[in-house]
């Protein structure tokens, strides 16, 4: 148990946290851009201390670059997904209106 | 670690099994459909759990995936066709 | 560390769980959407550590599949409906 293991275990249980308090978040928060705010913390910090908590354990160097672009691509997709939720749901589309 | 496996695997069999069950009684298409994609999605990391990478890729790409978003396109067109406003699309969740 | 892993996929495993929640009950579309986003998000971090546990390191291609199709589903989900039948 040397420096590197502790200081990944560290970032892993950081990152189990984050994924903790968006998933209660998901479920407690009382309206809608609330819980999409939860949500997206889970999604782009969660996964961002995961992975970099993983990054020491990983075998070889492009297993590490494909570890951050797993990281970059689920940045990217959630940021678009949250601004279109937020976006019809504001609109109210005819499908989604309260 | 044996142990914490079958706790796993245990979990995530449940999760499954009741992802499953709220699909299939579900009325609504538009819920069916997300339903089945999230049920997609932990199909994919059940064959992720058993060792087999390639299922777990076809299942995640095709079944969550792309059938997910044809499914709900078609969804949408099915809502749109209805004419009666007591089945229209604003009565989403009626019981 | 093999143990240590698996109670952290564990944990974010029931994360899952406690998701599917909020997918079943979830009072408009969008809350379900978003439920099912965090659940590719979750399922992603469970396959990641998935990897070193089972020493299996193709399964990162699976995480890479994951986090492409999570942006096709919203945008199929988001899509306006389209009014007259004309097509």
């Amino acid at each position: 148990m040397d420096a590197v293991q502790l200081l990944s275990g560290a970032f892993l249980l950081v990152g189990a946290f984050f994924f903790i308090a968006g998933t209660v978040g998901l479920i407690r928060l009382p309206d809608r851009f609330s819980r999409l705010h939860a949500l997206t913390k889970a999604d782009n910090v969660g996964l961002g201390f995961i992975v970099l908590g993983l990054m020491p354990l990983a075998p070889d160097l492009f297993y590490g670059l494909k570890l951050v672009l797993v990281w970059l691509l689920v940045v990217i997709a959630g940021a678009t997904g949250a601004h279109l939720i937020a976006k019809r749901a504001l609109r109210g589309d005819g499908e989604d209106v309260l | 670690m044996n142990a914490l496996l079958t706790v796993f695997d245990l979990l995530l069999t449940l999760t499954l099994l009741g992802l499953a069950l709220v699909t299939v009684t579900s009325r609504e298409p538009r819920r069916a459909v997300i339903l089945f994609i999230a049920f997609g999605l932990l199909l994919a990391l059940v064959w992720a759990r058993l060792r087999a990478p390639d299922l777990a890729l076809a299942e995640a790409a095709i079944g969550a995936g792309l059938s997910g978003a044809l499914m709900l396109a078609a969804a949408r067109r099915a809502s749109g066709r209805r004419t009666s406003p007591a089945e229209g699309s604003d009565a989403e969740d009626a019981p | 560390m093999s143990p240590f892993l698996l109670s952290v996929a564990l944990v974010l495993m029931a994360g899952i769980a406690a998701g599917l929640i909020r997918v079943a009950i979830g009072p408009t579309p969008s809350d379900r959407m978003m439920a099912a986003q965090l659940m590719g998000t979750s399922g992603i971090g469970v396959i990641l550590l998935l990897a070193p546990v089972l020493a299996v390191p193709a399964l990162i291609d699976v995480a890479l599949i994951f986090s492409l199709l999570a942006a096709v589903a919203v945008t199929a989900f988001t899509r306006r409906r389209i009014t007259n039948d004309g097509d």
